[in-house]
């Protein structure tokens, strides 16, 4: 661990600056600098000089009663990468709020990155390091934890599991690894917008490209719930506020299950899972028949594709009204420029990557390459970039594991053993593994599992820097520094943990670093070519540096797209495994601020829920409050129906994220995992793991509770609530086009 | 002895003088609110940065089925459209063809505002702000406020969260916002308009002799909101964009029904036909049709 | 009595009281009654106060775990607590309409049962009381709705119903308190002159010297009639300003302008319902056939029957105004009462107090013991329902649908509710073997008057009726003895 050394306050003192002139310099409005990494001394001892003695009287140097100061770092609630403030007051962090000069969200958070201080305070943290003895977890020194690490680590393969990863702890993972001779690094994240960002580089040459939403007049999405669940939810949003601005855009968006995205469109079109590349192929059918686009750069096979599916016969297959596919066509055509997206449900079945490489061939149809997709940026270092992870890497974990191709693993952002459906045989997997270690805050399934469980840091304690999954323009290093000192005090940081493994297992280079600050600082002065305090302290003030890129261009060679593969006629329902904001792949389920924060759709809380269509509903003999037992070949789960239209009535869509046997006091026993029933079909091209695809078989299980709801009323009755307007009418009175 | 009548006296006379001007009428401040509903996504990230900031207990499962949950602000989702197509709820064998409609609501800070006249120890009033303020340790918990706001906008705490089995078990306890209050149970609260922020914010121009300026409050909810669909600002402050948004919309305070020379404007306020004056104005949904 | 010299009795008993009952005799009778209680008496007496100990319990289960104990919750911020608090300011109504208002226009036929009813006014009132304090969320700041002098110069709120409500309370209580003891001043001191050891150090202290000379009587019929004309507009506007709680608010279902006068209306309806239920069992229990006569009971169920009419009316009124009215959300409430899930305790309602009184005007029911009881329990029970299907069914469906909610009591709020009339039971055991619960020397002055409309000649009278004191003298120590 840091330790602030006694000079540098000695610097304070002698600078005649005082104590309060000096967090004047913070600022309160502006952001500052963490002074203390951690431990920072409240008191000096004489022997030291008598100017350093510092009244016990005298708080510690951030902290003035009354006054709290706002400190950036970066929001690790997901892959985002949101820049934050975080309000720190008498040393403790109160209150995050977005950093306005990030492009990633200029400023804004979402209700994952408010909730982070809950998984920082959590009362079901791990405070001590763990190791198993007789086949449970006891408490255990870091000594005896590390040593036991360091006479097991070399014994075999040995692999890492993380979550997305990126910066320099992606630097330290992979040094680690690579001392122990492991090469396998399993970047797990269930949601993801792999299967998109797979097909944007085949397709168009760049994986990453910038989505400019403020720019189009209409988003016809298919499935990507991009103001919640895809790349980078924020940024999106908030360009969906600039879309929704004078002069309004029309959001389309088809999915088998409304997602949030879904709940703001102005068209939503349920469509038969699995069936958005017939939808996306019916419309451009009606695009180049109806409206005489050309379709140039299209190729041959996919145009006799696209004429083979007629609004008609792509309105039978996808279980949408002809004229719907029409009007959307009508509506892509008379406003461009328009773009098309596919994600989530839509990419989350076999045939998910044809739904890609469609909704780019619509983009390349409709001319939105280069005007509302444009190429993005390729950070000039490519080993500090982001591994976004994906659960392609799930089952590559548990296959692997199986094979008894992983000895030793070590495992850190990922709780694998929640996350894997039954059928890739994780848990088997698992336990063919000699030896785990989990480097984890908090005791989840995963590290419930393993051989030595390390207590980390929570985020805001800890230092790091990291990739933003996505932003604009130039691209940012955001800096993650600590807001306060450990509210445990025998965790560690993340980085610190590694390193300090990566230096017992014999790395080269790393011995000058006495900790993971020290080397996260001095990598930073090698990147910003620069060792000034002043300059380092300006780096952590903002939050974030820019970092060398390098321009992309775009180009556009037709994908593969096959025909639609949900042709399923064994009367059951498809399972959607369906991704929240909230939750999120379960990490959220132990924050009682997002376990109360009521889903955005069906406003549950504190509980699963399995959506179901009336027709459907009514066809099964289910009630609204009914528990149903969803079964596959797979297992089966027991959850309350939630009956609405907001789905087709071919499909069941159960969320992700609650059902833990572990992790805290709030999450445990708490709900359903509808991931752990999934078939393990993937995606054909990308291998994703296919969350919308499995069938099920759905029963009344015979109980009803009614679920714990925000509000039992779907309609208004009369009141003028949520007045509505039409687009046209708007345009009349404020403009716009 | 003297100076406890001269105390009370004193009082009386405040007391009356608010009755008889009909509380008050030298505002410094009207803080008001526009919530933009073609922007709002329902997201909630507003509303749990409400219980960050503002010390809100969480409830679990069995109270909050029993409507016994505290937050101050709800993000409500209806599914039909009674101004675009009223009959297409109707239908249960159709998908729903729209997406839903999203509420933020919070306490609408009325200027008229129906639970303050009733409380029986004057715990909820009108500040010179425009405020609709809850003192709450002048509360008994009557509760008649809350039976009269029709709204069902403040939340009454039915338990103690205090223990350690309540909503705030250690370490959690740390987070608490000091600038705040916690609650105890007995107590009526409500959104606040995020008054410590107003309060910090007054002090500070106050200390350099100054007004507040625009946007130096920035409530809790409208800084999070990833769309921006929360304005606030000061109404009495022409240079403000709350005002200006109000007055592009012209809707006027104190009044129950707006006699706007364009009737297509997208303002309203919610309820406004109860004439309780409400400070947060709604700009409606735009849907294609 | 038998059945069948019950039944004989109420076929013969024609006047209102035997004008030949010996005054030594009601002395002896009514101060029989407060002695020697027999199995009956602490059977009830026990019921009572095991009522009173669960909610006891339930009170201190609630103030330990807060207002959620009640099951209240976001929409039902009140439920039965203010409800049954209703129920008893209406309660508390009997005793004035007999003492004060019949006083006034000298229906003499009252004299035998006012006492109990008064001291029902008075008990009713303190059962009343213990639910706008017990309903509070910080209890132990209840005080804080009273002017109290504090350094801070902090005022309640003048312009809350509820604080009307403290005010208007306390005031009545006071009266009727006061109502009660002045008139029982002379009662009390034929009880000092007739008991020994404790009470009659007791009734020493309370009947205040009370010797029955002239000046005194004269003294005490003008402070009696003025507290009397004090307490008739007072308990007509404790009962508006309880209405007001509901019509001074915003709420539909609440917010009407008949509701003063309904409230008052369904005051008295329950006061008189509730007056024959306790003339029936003191009269069954402390054999009072001779005092508590079948034509007394047969005026009360008359009056009843015209005030139930008078609240039949003031209730169709406020149906048809929100019917014909265009208020959507009163209108909702209305029909939501009709049909949604309080629709039986709505109909139960209208059942008990609409169309059940329309059995008093039956000469047989009148004259029925047993089936009178049953109906003025029925109509209490309505009455009982009407306060609550006021209080809930319009917190069911406010304006804003999000808080449409359906609410069901739980233990605590029935432990509340059963414990007042514990409460009430135990106060009113203990007053009648305490106090005496017929009023003697009214009895005495009402054979008295009564028997003067027989013999014009008073001294023949005084000669017929041997050793009866004048009726100046009527309660005084000398004659008073049995």
């Amino acid at each position: 661990m840091s330790q602030v050394k006694s000079g540098e306050i000695k610097t304070m003192s002698q600078s005649k600056l005082d104590r309060r002139q000096f967090l004047k310099g913070l600022g309160l409005g502006g952001a500052g600098v963490a002074l203390a990494g951690c431990d920072l001394p409240s008191y000096v001892t004489l022997e030291q000089g008598e100017e350093n003695v510092i009244s016990y009287l005298a708080p510690d140097e951030y902290v003035i009663p009354g006054v709290g100061v706002w400190y950036a770092s970066t929001c690790l609630g997901c892959a985002g990468g949101c820049s934050i403030h975080g309000r720190v007051r008498e040393g403790r962090v109160l209150k995050l709020e977005g950093n306005p000069d990030s492009s990633v969200n200029m400023g804004r958070l979402c209700q994952m990155g408010q909730a982070t201080l809950q998984s920082h305070f959590n009362p079901d943290r791990i405070a001590n390091p763990l190791v198993r003895k007789n086949g449970s977890l006891v408490e255990a020194s870091w000594d005896d934890a590390l040593s036991l690490i360091n006479e097991k680590a070399n014994s075999g393969k040995a692999a890492w599991a993380t979550g997305a990863i990126s910066g320099h702890q992606r630097v330290v993972v992979e040094t680690h690894l690579s001392a122990i001779g492991g090469s396998n690094h399993y970047a797990i994240e269930q949601i993801n917008a792999n299967v998109w960002q797979t097909a944007c580089g085949d397709i168009i040459g760049d994986p990453n490209p910038e989505i400019h939403l403020d720019k189009a007049k209409v988003i016809f999405s298919l499935g990507a719930d991009f103001l919640a669940t895809f790349i980078s939810p924020v940024h999106f949003a908030a360009h969906y506020g600039e879309f929704r601005s004078v002069p309004r855009g029309t959001l389309i968006q088809a999915e088998p299950a409304m997602s949030l995205t879904g709940g703001n469109a102005d068209h939503w079109v349920g469509i038969k899972p699995g069936t958005e590349t017939s939808l996306a192929l019916g419309v451009a059918n009606a695009l180049m028949n109806k409206h005489g686009i050309s379709g140039s750069g299209i190729s041959n096979a996919t145009k006799s594709l696209i004429n083979e599916h007629d609004p008609a016969t792509a309105a039978s297959i996808c279980d949408v009204p002809a004229d719907r596919i029409e009007k959307i066509a009508a509506s892509l055509a008379a406003n461009s420029p328009s773009i098309v997206l596919a994600g989530g449900t839509a990419t989350a079945n076999a045939n998910g990557y044809s739904a890609a490489a469609a909704a780019l061939m619509l983009n390349q149809i409709l001319g939105n390459i280069g005007v509302t997709i444009t190429s993005g940026r390729e950070l000039a270092y490519p080993q500090l970039g982001l591994i976004e992870g994906n659960s392609a890497n799930l089952k590559d974990l548990a296959v692997d594991a199986n094979k008894g191709k992983i000895d030793v693993l070590f495992v850190s952002g990922t709780n694998p053993l929640f996350l894997a459906p039954k059928s890739i045989k994780m848990d088997e997997g698992w336990n063919k593994i000699g030896f785990k270690v989990v480097l984890s805050s908090m005791l989840d399934e995963t590290a419930s599992a393993a051989d030595v469980v390390l207590p980390l840091a929570s985020s805001l304690e800890d230092w790091g820097s990291h990739i933003p999954a996505y932003s604009t323009g130039t691209r940012n290093l955001a800096l993650q520094q600590p807001l306060m000192e450990p509210v445990f005090s025998n965790t560690r940081g993340f980085g610190d943990v590694v390193l300090g493994l990566a230096k017992q297992a014999g790395a080269p280079g790393l011995d000058e670093y006495d900790d993971y600050y020290g080397y996260l600082r001095s990598a930073i002065s090698v990147l910003k070519k620069t060792d000034s305090e002043k300059e380092w302290n300006s780096f952590l003030m903002a939050g974030q540096t820019p970092v060398p890129s390098l321009g992309r261009k775009l180009s556009y060679i037709d994908g593969k797209i096959s025909q639609t593969a949900n042709t399923a006629t064994d009367g059951g329902l498809t399972l959607i495994a369906s991704a929240r904001m909230g939750m999120w792949d379960g990490r959220g389920a132990n924050l009682p601020w997002l376990q109360e924060s009521p889903d955005q759709i069906s406003k549950v809380v504190w509980d699963s829920w399995a959506e179901l269509h009336p027709k459907t509903a009514k066809s099964l003999g289910i009630k609204d409050g009914d528990y149903v037992t969803i079964k596959s070949s797979n297992g089966e789960i027991t959850t309350r129906a939630f009956i609405y239209k907001g789905i087709h009535p071919g499909a069941i869509a159960v969320p992700i994220g609650r059902g833990h046997s572990a992790l805290g006091r709030y999450a445990k026993n708490n709900g359903v995992n509808p991931l752990f029933i999934l078939d393990g079909g993937v995606d054909a091209k990308t291998g994703e793991i296919a969350t919308a695809a499995t069938r099920v078989e759905v029963k009344n299980a015979g109980k009803n509770k009614p679920l714990a709801k925000l509000m039992e009323i779907d309609r208004q009755h009369g009141r003028k609530l949520v007045a509505t307007i039409s687009a046209d009418k708007q345009r009349i009175t404020e403009g716009g086009t | 002895m003297s100076s406890l009548f001269g105390n009370i006296l004193k009082g009386w006379t405040d007391y009356t003088k608010g009755i008889e001007e009909g509380g008050h009428h030298k505002y410094e401040h009207m803080w008001g609110m526009v919530i933009d509903l073609d922007k709002c996504t329902g997201c909630n990230a507003c509303s749990v940065a409400c219980y960050a900031e503002n010390n809100i207990a969480t409830v679990g499962e069995e109270k909050y089925k029993a409507r016994q949950s505290m937050q101050w602000l709800r993000v409500e989702r209806y599914f039909d459209e009674p101004d675009i197509d009223p009959g297409a709820i109707d239908d249960e064998n159709a998908m729903q063809e729209r997406g839903a409609s999203f509420l933020p609501m919070m306490c609408q800070q009325c200027n008229a505002a129906t639970c303050e006249p009733v409380c029986p120890v004057a715990a909820t009033y009108h500040t010179p702000d425009g405020l609709n303020a809850q003192i709450y340790n002048r509360c008994i918990g009557s509760r008649y406020c809350a039976n009269n706001c029709p709204y069902r906008l403040r939340v009454f705490n039915f338990y103690s969260y205090t223990d350690e089995d309540g909503a705030w078990p250690e370490p959690m306890k740390q987070q608490l916002n000091p600038d705040i209050t916690v609650r105890e149970k007995g107590v009526m609260e409500k959104c606040t308009f995020c008054i410590q922020r107003i309060r910090a914010a007054k002090d500070k121009a106050k200390m350099e002799n100054r007004k507040v300026k625009d946007d130096e409050v920035k409530t809790a909810c409208q800084q999070t909101c990833p769309t921006q669909a929360i304005m606030f600002g000061d109404l009495l402050n022409s240079e403000s964009k709350v005002t200006q948004a109000w007055e592009r919309q012209q809707v006027k305070l104190g009044k129950y029904k707006q006699d706007r020379e364009n009737p297509k404007l997208r303002g309203y306020r919610v309820f406004e036909e109860l004439n309780t004056d409400p400070s947060v104005l709604y700009l409606e949904r735009v849907r294609e049709e | 009595m038998s059945e069948a010299a019950l039944k004989h009795l109420s076929e013969t008993q024609t006047k209102d009281i035997d004008e030949n009952i010996a005054w030594a005799k009601i002395n002896q009778d009514v101060l029989r009654s407060m002695e020697n209680p027999r199995r009956g008496y602490w059977i009830a007496m026990a019921i009572s106060v095991a009522l009173f100990s669960v909610m006891i319990y339930a009170e201190v289960y609630q103030y330990m775990y807060g207002m959620g104990a009640a099951l209240l919750n976001t929409s039902h911020m009140w439920d039965l607590y203010i409800s049954t608090f209703v129920f008893w300011i209406g309660m508390s109504h009997s005793g004035t309409l007999l003492s004060a208002i019949l006083h006034l226009v000298h229906a003499d036929w009252r004299k035998p049962i006012y006492r109990f009813a008064e001291a029902m006014t008075t008990f009713s009132l303190m059962t009343a009381g213990i639910f706008p304090v017990i309903h509070l969320g910080r209890v132990w700041n209840f005080y804080w709705v009273m002017p109290y002098m504090t350094d801070r110069g902090i005022w309640p709120n003048f312009r809350s119903p509820l604080i009307w409500d403290a005010f208007a309370i306390t005031t009545y209580l006071t009266s009727s308190v006061l109502f009660l003891y002045i008139g029982m001043i002379p009662d009390l001191a034929i009880c000092r002159d007739n008991t020994k050891g404790w009470r009659k150090k007791l009734y020493t202290w309370l009947s205040l010297g009370w010797h029955g000379d002239d000046r005194q009587w004269r003294n005490f019929r003008i402070t009696y009639l003025m507290i009397a004309c004090f307490l008739i507009p007072l308990a007509v506007s404790v009962h508006s300003i309880v209405s007001m709680d509901f019509a001074m608010a915003i709420m539909p279902g609440w917010h009407v302008t008949t509701f003063p006068p309904y409230f008052v209306a369904g005051a008295l309806y329950s006061g008189c319902a509730a007056i024959i239920t306790l003339f029936i069992l003191l009269r069954y229990f402390f054999k009072f056939e001779e005092y508590m006569t079948f034509p007394i009971l047969d005026k009360v169920c008359k009056l009843t029957f015209v005030i139930a009419m008078v609240w039949t009316y003031l209730n169709l009124v406020e149906f048809a105004s929100v019917w014909y009215g265009h208020d959507i959300p009163s209108k909702e409430v209305l029909l939501a009462k009709a049909f949604g899930p309080y629709a039986p305790f709505f109909w139960g309602m209208i059942a008990f107090g609409m169309f059940l009184p329309f059995t008093l005007l039956s000469k047989w029911a009148r004259r029925n013991m047993k089936f009178l009881f049953v109906v003025s329990v029925l109509l209490n029970v309505g009455m009982w329902l009407e306060r609550w299907m006021i209080v809930t069914p319009t917190l069911s469906l406010g304006y804003h649908p999000w808080g449409w909610n359906i609410m069901w009591p739980g233990w605590v709020e029935w432990a509340m509710v059963g414990g007042s009339f514990g409460w009430f039971g135990m106060l009113f055991l203990i007053f009648v073997k305490v106090f005496p619960c017929v009023s003697m020397y009214e009895v005495k002055e009402m054979v008295f008057h009564r028997k003067r409309t027989i013999y014009e000649d008073v001294d023949e009278m005084m000669v017929l009726h041997k050793g009866a004191p004048t009726a100046a003298e009527a309660g005084s120590t000398n004659n008073g003895g049995s």
